[in-house]
C-alpha cells in the first residue's frame, strides 16, 4: 500500500499508536554472501571512517554552540539480510545497509534534529549547525573526551549475522517448508521469510559518555495456504529474538511450522462470534498485546508531559485489582525487545507501570525525565539514525496471578477465548484501543466449544484494566516478532501475560440479532 | 543533481556487470525533508535532513536478488556490488525472474506531470514559522484545548534509474503538508482528539493554514462526549477520508502476487460482476500534480490509465512482471499510483438525508482484513445518523463483514473526493452492515 505523506502526518496527528506483525506480503527478498567482502569491524565508525574522539568532540562542540540541555550523536551501521522461500525455491534475497549519524540538540522541550549518511567532518558539522539552530542562547561547554561505558551482555554474539553465509540459512527455510507440508494434506503452499539484522550503534552524549551496543535480530515467518474443495485459508506463525544462528533448533523450527499449519486448518471450521459485549479470556503469551495497547502507550511520558494521555493524572491511583502488576523491562536476555542501552545512551532497565493495582511510573526519555525531575527510565528509543528518540516500550508483561487457566475458562458462561493476534492500535487521549483476533474459541457454559476467527476487539484502557477480574499463574512472554509503530517510527518489542479474564469487551461479529 | 543521480545509477550498473551480473537495474534516490512542530507558542521540533541511497537488482545465472545501501563511499560501493552478485549466485535459479523487457518501458508517456513546484523549493524557515503560528492561533483557540500541535513538512524527492538493457529514467517531485492535531479535555480523565492535514505537490491547491487548523479543531470538538453506540445491522456512511483507507483494504489483495500465492479473494473475478455497479475504480498515474503520479513504475513499466473496476466488473489487476509470469497474467503495473473512485451526484448532507438512520464513520481504529477470504473487522469512530442528520458521537465500536459482500452493497457514492491522498475517494454509503457496540 502506498504510504502517503498525509498518512504519515495523520499517524503523528491522531495521538494513536499501532502494533503490527511484520508485513510479509510484498516483501522483497534478502541475504548475505558466502565469503565475500570484509568482515564488519566491531566499531566501524572508528575503523572505517576515522570518526575518532576528537572528531566527535568537534561536532558536539558545534551542536552546542547556541546552548543545550542535552545533545547526542547516534552513529548506526545496520546490515539486514532477508531470504524468501516461495513455491519450493529460495530464489529471492535482499541485503540492505543503513549507515548514518543522527545529531540531536535538546533545550527544554525543544528538539533540533539532523542526520547525515556522509560521515565526513564537513557533513557532520553542517548537520550539527542545523540541529543547533533550535537553540538561541550562549555556548555550553562540550566534552573533549568521552568515557566508554561497559558493553552490555543481554545478547552477546559469537558469530555476527553478517558473517553467516546463505549456505547455512537456505537449508533452514527448506526444513520449515517440508515440516509444514508434512503436517496436513490440506496444505497447498508454504512460504518462509527469513530476516537477520546485525546492527551496531555508538552514542556519544553531552555528559561525556560513549555507549556502544551490538544488536542482533533474528526473525522468521511461515505462511501457510491450505485448500479444502473450493475453500482456501491462509494462516501464519513467526518467531523473533535477539539471538544468533544456533537459536534456530530443529525443535523451535518444527514448533513454528506446526503452529502455522494448526492456525490455518482450524480456519475451515471457524466462524465469527456473535457481535457485542461479552467476557473475553486472553490466552497467555501473545495476549500481552492488551497491555501494550490498553496501558503501555498511555504510560509513555511524552504523551503525559503534554497532558494528552488518559493516564496523565493517574499516578498513585488504584487502577486495577491488587493482584495485578505490570512491568516494562528491557533487561531480559535475548528477547526481541531487549536492550542493553536505550537510544539516548542510558542504561535500559525495569520500570514498574502498575504495582499491586497502583499506577506507579511512566516510561521516560531524557526530555520528560528532566521535566518531571526524575531519572530517565532508559526508554528513549528510535527506529534509526533518521529519527529523534522518544519514550517507547521494550518487553511489556504482567506478572503471574492467583488463578488458573482452567478456573478462568470455567467461570465464563458465554464469551470468547482469544489466542492469536495480528495487530492493535490505541488512541492515547480517549483511551480506546483495539486488537485483531485471528484465532480463538467460543466459550459456552465454561467450556471451549467452536473455533472463531477474524474479529476486532475494542475497549477502553482504564476501563479494561478495572475489568481484569482473574489472572492465572501461567505468565509467559510471546516469541512473536512484534513491531511497535509510533509517530512513523517502528521499533521491535516483546510482550507477555498470563491467562486473564476481562469481564466485558466489545467483540466484532456478524451475527447481529 | 539529476545528472549526478543518473551517473550514480549508471555506474552501479557498470560495476555490477563487471562483478559478473548478467543484468542489473539500479536506482539512485535523494530526498530532502524539513519538519517543523509547534506547540504552546514555540517551536517544539525542527528536523532538517537530506538522505540518499542506492538500490540495485541483480540477475546472474538465472538467479535474482536486490540490495540497497546508504553508504556511497566509492571503494565500499564496489565491495557492496561484488557481494550483491555473490549473494545472487548462492540462491536457487528461478526462470520466472527476468529483467523488465524493453517492450514494457519503450513507449513511455511524455506529457508533463508538473510534479515540481518552485514555490515549495523556496519555502524558508520564516515561512514555516509563520504557518505554524497561523495554525496554532486557530487550533489552540478553545477553552477545552489541553494540547495542540501544529506541523509543517515540506521537501522533495528525486530518483534516477538505469538498467543493463537500456532503461534510463528520472522522476522528481515536491511536497508540502501542514495541519494540526488537537487534544481536548473531555469527561473524567478522557481526552477528545483528532487532527487534520492538507498537502500536495504544489502550494497553490492548499487551503490557508488557519482553515486547515479549524478543521482539526472542529473534528476534535466533534469527538467530545463520545459514547459506545449500539450493536446493530444498519446503514454505514463512510466519510471521504475514511473511505480512501477502506478502498485501500479492498485493493490490498488485487494483485498477481496474492493471487499466485493463493491468498486473494480476487482470484477468478476478472471479467466478472463482483461488486456493486456503483463502484468504478481507475488507477491513473497521469493526473497532473497528483501525489501518486509517475511516468513509469518501480519496474520501469510505462505508466498508463488502468481501469480496475468498471460498474462493479473487474477489468484489471495489479500485475508485476515476476508474479505475472508465474500466474500467466500479462503485466500491467505492480503497484498503485493515483486511484480515482468515480464520484456520484450527492453531497455528504444529501447522502445522510437519503440514509435516514445508521452510522457515519469518520475514522478507523485498528482492525484487519484476511486477504484470502475478504473477511474484515475494524474499529471505528463516528456519529449516529438520526433522521438524516449527524447525531451524537460514537466510538469503541467495530464493524465486521466481508469486503466483497460489503462492496456489493455499495448503494450511493458522494461527489466529494478527498484531495489529500493518492486515493481520491468520495463519501460512500453501504447497506446492511454489522456493527458491534453496547
Amino acid at each position: 500500500m502506498n504510504r502517503t505523506r498525509r498518512e504519515f502526518l495523520g499517524t503523528m496527528a491522531a495521538g494513536s499508536a499501532a502494533l503490527t506483525m511484520p508485513a510479509f506480503l510484498g516483501a522483497c527478498g534478502v541475504q548475505r554472501a558466502v565469503s565475500v567482502a570484509d568482515k564488519l569491524p566491531e566499531n566501524p565508525f572508528m575503523e572505517w571512517f576515522g570518526v575518532d574522539q576528537a572528531t566527535v568532540a568537534r561536532v558536539m562542540s558545534e551542536m552546542t554552540a547556541n546552548g543545550a540541555d542535552a545533545a547526542d550523536l547516534y552513529f548506526q551501521h545496520s546490515r539486514r539480510n532477508t531470504l524468501t522461500l516461495e513455491d519450493g525455491i529460495v530464489s529471492r534475497a535482499f541485503s540492505g545497509i543503513d549507515q548514518g549519524v543522527g545529531l540531536r540538540v535538546v533545550i527544554g522541550e525543544q528538539t533540533g534534529y539532523a542526520f547525515t549518511e556522509d560521515l565526513t567532518l564537513a557533513s557532520m558539522l553542517s548537520a550539527a549547525r542545523t540541529a543547533a539552530a533550535i537553540a538561541a542562547g550562549g555556548r555550553v561547554a562540550a566534552p573533549q573526551a568521552f568515557a566508554p561505558r561497559d558493553l552490555g551482555g543481554l545478547y552477546t554474539v559469537s558469530v555476527p549475522w553478517s558473517e553467516v553465509g546463505i549456505d547455512r540459512k537456505l537449508p533452514i527455510l527448506k526444513f520449515v517448508e517440508s515440516k509444514a507440508k508434512s503436517f496436513d494434506p490440506a496444505v497447498e503452499k508454504v512460504s518462509v521469510y527469513w530476516t537477520d539484522v546485525d546492527e551496531r550503534v555508538m552514542i556519544a552524549t553531552l555528559d561525556g559518555s560513549l555507549v556502544m551496543d551490538h544488536r542482533p535480530m533474528a526473525t522468521m515467518y511461515t505462511v501457510v495456504t491450505a485448500r479444502k474443495g473450493d475453500e482456501v485459508q491462509t494462516g501464519y506463525s513467526n518467531i523473533a529474538a535477539r539471538q544468533e544462528f544456533d537459536w534456530y533448533t530443529e525443535e523451535r523450527l518444527t514448533a513454528m511450522a506446526r503452529e502455522a499449519v494448526d492456525r490455518t486448518v482450524v480456519l475451515f471450521d471457524a466462524k465469527r462470534p456473535p457481535a457485542g459485549e461479552m467476557p473475553v479470556v486472553l490466552a497467555s503469551g501473545s495476549s500481552g498485546i492488551l497491555l501494550h495497547e490498553a496501558i503501555g502507550h498511555g504510560m509513555e511520558a511524552d504523551f503525559n508531559r503534554k497532558g494528552t494521555s488518559i493516564y496523565s493524572d493517574m499516578i498513585g491511583k488504584q487502577v486495577a485489582e491488587p493482584f495485578i502488576t505490570i512491568v516494562d523491562q528491557a533487561t531480559i536476555p535475548g528477547e526481541r525487545g531487549a536492550l542493553n542501552y536505550d537510544d539516548e545512551g542510558n542504561p535500559a532497565g525495569r520500570t514498574v507501570l502498575v504495582e499491586n493495582g497502583i499506577l506507579k511510573s511512566y516510561l521516560h526519555d531524557r526530555i520528560s525525565a528532566r521535566q518531571y525531575g526524575l531519572k530517565p527510565t532508559g526508554s528513549g528509543r528510535r527506529e534509526s539514525y533518521k529519527h529523534a528518540p522518544m519514550p517507547r516500550m521494550s518487553c511489556t508483561f504482567m506478572e503471574a496471578g492467583p488463578h488458573t487457566r482452567e478456573e478462568i475458562i470455567a467461570s465464563v458462561d458465554r464469551g470468547i477465548l482469544a489466542e492469536t493476534f495480528t495487530n492493535g492500535q490505541v488512541q492515547i487521549g480517549a483511551g480506546d484501543y483495539t486488537f485483531y483476533v485471528k484465532n480463538g474459541w467460543m466459550i459456552e457454559d465454561g467450556k471451549l466449544t467452536a473455533p472463531i476467527k477474524d474479529v476486532n476487539i475494542i475497549g477502553n484502557g482504564p476501563e479494561s484494566l478495572k475489568r481484569i477480574t482473574m489472572v492465572a499463574n501461567d505468565a509467559r512472554l510471546d516469541t512473536g516478532g512484534w513491531t511497535c509503530g509510533k509517530n512513523g517510527q517502528g521499533v521491535p518489542v516483546s510482550q507477555g501475560i498470563p491467562t486473564v479474564l476481562v469481564s466485558r469487551m466489545t467483540v466484532g461479529g456478524e451475527n447481529v440479532g | 543533481m539529476s545528472a549526478e543521480l543518473s551517473n550514480r545509477a549508471a555506474e552501479a550498473v557498470e560495476l555490477a556487470r563487471k562483478a559478473g551480473a548478467d543484468d542489473v537495474w539500479a536506482t539512485a534516490v535523494q530526498q530532502r525533508s524539513v519538519q517543523f512542530e509547534y506547540r504552546k507558542g514555540a517551536l517544539e521540533k525542527v528536523q532538517d535532513t537530506t538522505s540518499r541511497a542506492l538500490a540495485v537488482q541483480v540477475y546472474a545465472n538465472g538467479r535474482y536478488s536486490s540490495h540497497q545501501t546508504t553508504d556511497l563511499e566509492p571503494e565500499r560501493m564496489k565491495g557492496f556490488l561484488a557481494e550483491a552478485v555473490a549473494i545472487t549466485r548462492a540462491l536457487e535459479p528461478d526462470p520466472s525472474r527476468q529483467i523488465t523487457p524493453p517492450e514494457l518501458f519503450r513507449d513511455r508517456p511524455g506529457q508533463p506531470l508538473d510534479l515540481v513546484d518552485a514555490r515549495v523549493q523556496q519555502i524558508d524557515r520564516d515561512q514555516r514559522v509563520a504557518w505554524c503560528r497561523a495554525i496554532d492561533e486557530v487550533a489552540a483557540a478553545h477553552e477545552r484545548v489541553i494540547s495542540a500541535t501544529g506541523a509543517v513538512e515540506d521537501g522533495s524527492s528525486q530518483s534516477a534509474s538505469a538498467s543493463s538493457n537500456g532503461f534510463l529514467g528520472m522522476q522528481e517531485s515536491t511536497y508540502c503538508w501542514y495541519g494540526a492535531s488537537v487534544t481536548l479535555k473531555d469527561r473524567g480523565d478522557r481526552r477528545a482528539e483528532d487532527g487534520f492535514y492538507a498537502g500536495g505537490t504544489h502550494l497553490e491547491a492548499l487551503p490557508q493554514p488557519g482553515k486547515v487548523a479549524q478543521v482539526a479543531l472542529d473534528r476534535a470538538l466533534a469527538r467530545l462526549d463520545s459514547e459506545k453506540g449500539p450493536t446493530s445491522r444498519t446503514a454505514m456512511v463512510v466519510d471521504a477520508r475514511a473511505a480512501a483507507s477502506l478502498v485501500g483494504r479492498l485493493l490490498g489483495p488485487a494483485n498477481a502476487q496474492s493471487i499466485q500465492q493463493g491468498r486473494s479473494f480476487w482470484a477468478g473475478l476478472t471479467g466478472q460482476k463482483a461488486f456493486s455497479d456503483k463502484l468504478t475504480l481507475i488507477d491513473d498515474p497521469l493526473i497532473p500534480r497528483g501525489l501518486g503520479s509517475r511516468h513509469y513504475d518501480s519496474e520501469g513499466i510505462s505508466a498508463k490509465v488502468l481501469p480496475i473496476i468498471e460498474a462493479g466488473v473487474v477489468r484489471n489487476l495489479y500485475v508485476d512482471t515476476y508474479y505475472g509470469r508465474k500466474a500467466g497474467l500479462a503485466p500491467t503495473t505492480g503497484s498503485r499510483s493515483n486511484l480515482r473512485v468515480q464520484t456520484g451526484r450527492h453531497s455528504l448532507e444529501q447522502l445522510l438525508a437519503e440514509v435516514g438512520n445508521g452510522i457515519y464513520v469518520t475514522s478507523w481504529l485498528g482492525g484487519n482484513t484476511d486477504g484470502t477470504t475478504g473477511d474484515f473487522s475494524l474499529g471505528l469512530r463516528g456519529h449516529v445518523i438520526e433522521n438524516g442528520r449527524i447525531g451524537r458521537p460514537v466510538g469503541e465500536m467495530n464493524v465486521t463483514g466481508n469486503l466483497r459482500s460489503l462492496f456489493s452493497r455499495l448503494e450511493l457514492v458522494g461527489n466529494d473526493p478527498y484531495p489529500y491522498s493518492t486515493t481520491l475517494a468520495p463519501s460512500l454509503v453501504f447497506s446492511g452492515v454489522d456493527f458491534s457496540g453496547a
